[in-house]
């Protein structure tokens, strides 16, 4: 029958599984931020040749599996004479994979701001990389918090698919847990609850910090 | 030497294969979900006493934790809890119907909202019955509502699949590690995978693209 208690003498386990978890997720959110920024700057870029590339980007890692990506990488990458551990590949993989999400929900942001501002700027005699850097960036990240909050919520999830190549996170940690205590429903039920209640909180904080940040646009 | 036995033609049966369980798995939990979501989003609509909220509480645990753990819950925690026996492919379709039916749930609820409150009131006016608004007011308008939110979906949902490898389902994923662990050659393998997905998710764009037009013809038509 359920028996929840015994996993309390598990939870030390369970905490180191989601330090790895944070940190993997707090690395891959800051590496896919600049990677995909990248990617977003070069799909709107006057540039056809960059916006092929970019839009290649985009349509590549958004139609193939993470699963299929981390066996690649994992397996890949010694081939190539690079040398790094399940932690550093997921790090890698994921800010890759993910920059795709960003690029598009940047762009989607930027796309977005209206026409007039940036005129205004170029008869102000704003130069370009002021342009972008005081005004387009600045107007386009504001207005875009809520929806990149949801693809870096996506992404946390995503780093349970890490276990697949060893990591030892979250959900290798219960899977460990699991078979040791015989108690697979309890512990998996229990993670599921953990990343729900994870990504609620996460979710209601960055609804109330895009509010606070819009709070002149009416949005 | 073991792990240098080079390609096989066999390798090319088992790619067919796993790319056959792959989609066939997709259309299932697809179908299913899009029947269950469907109920739920109704049953919320209608305001079923009780069950309604209840049922939107666990689409949004669905919604809200990582479906590779959803997998293992079904699959080594169910059949625990229960002591029943589940096959690999059993649970990879319950849990991807599931899955699939949280977030169609959601979508349907949004658009039979979006559809302009007034005319369910001329409707109901003219003593239509529920189930003929339901038919033909509410249907076709969400559906059309729906359908671009539904393609992308769909496509998402295909990549899903590829978690059910991890439980054991020789899918297209589990293939390719078949494969690369034998040859070794991951270089060939997880790009020839990686393209097979890559063909399969425009398909299903381009079908889900021509459906959408042709059911926003119908909404255009009866708009006029």
């Amino acid at each position: 029958m359920l028996d929840p208690a015994v996993l309390m003498e598990y939870m030390p386990a369970f905490w180191d599984g989601f330090i790895v978890t944070a940190k993997v997720s707090i690395l891959s959110i800051i590496g896919s931020f600049v990677i995909g920024l990248l990617i977003a700057l070069l799909r709107i870029s006057e540039n056809k040749i960059c916006r092929i590339v970019a839009l290649c980007y985009v349509d590549i890692f958004r139609n193939i599996p993470f699963l299929v990506l981390i066996f690649f990488a994992y397996y890949g990458l010694p081939e190539i004479g690079i040398y790094i551990d399940a932690f550093w590949t997921g790090c890698f993989t994921l800010s890759v994979a993910v920059a795709a999400y960003v690029a598009e929900t940047i762009r989607a942001g930027i796309q977005n701001i209206d026409k007039g501002i940036i005129e205004a700027a170029k008869s102000f005699g704003f130069s370009r990389v002021h342009i972008y850097t005081k005004i387009i960036l600045p107007l386009a990240l504001t207005s875009s918090i809520r929806p990149l909050g949801s693809v870096f919520i996506n992404l946390i999830l995503t780093t349970s698919i890490l276990s697949a190549i060893t990591l030892g996170e979250l959900t290798s940690a219960s899977k460990i847990i699991a078979s040791t205590t015989f108690r697979p429903f309890e512990v998996y039920m229990f993670l599921v609850i953990f990343y729900c209640v994870l990504t609620f909180a996460l979710s209601a904080l960055i609804a109330g910090w895009h509010k606070y940040l819009n709070r002149y646009n009416g949005a | 030497m073991y792990g240098d036995e080079g390609f096989t033609i066999f390798d090319l049966q088992l790619w067919a294969e796993g790319l056959g369980i792959s989609f066939g798995i997709f259309l299932a939990s697809s179908v299913f979900g899009l029947l269950l979501g469907s109920i739920i989003g109704l049953i919320r609509y209608y305001k079923v006493i009780g069950i309604g909220s209840l049922l939107m509480l666990g689409s949004e645990f669905l919604k809200n934790s990582p479906v590779l753990v959803q997998l293992f819950l079904v699959y080594f925690g169910v059949p625990a809890l229960l002591t029943i026996d589940l096959s690999p492919m059993e649970a990879a379709i319950i849990t991807l119907t599931g899955n699939t039916a949280a977030f169609i749930a959601v979508i349907v609820i949004s658009s039979i909202d979006a559809i302009d409150k007034k005319q369910l009131e001329a409707a109901r006016s003219f003593a239509l019955s529920e189930w003929q608004i339901l038919r033909l007011i509410i249907y076709p308008q969400s559906l059309a509502f729906a359908m671009p939110m539904f393609v992308s979906l769909a496509i998402n949902q295909l990549q899903v699949t590829s978690l059910i490898s991890v439980i054991g389902v020789v899918d297209l994923t589990r293939v390719g590690d078949i494969i690369n662990q034998r040859t070794f050659e991951p270089f060939i393998v997880w790009p020839i995978i990686g393209v097979t997905y890559f063909i399969l998710a425009k398909l299903v764009e381009r079908i889900g693209t021509r459906l959408e037009q042709r059911f926003s013809v119908h909404q255009i038509r009866s708009e006029i």
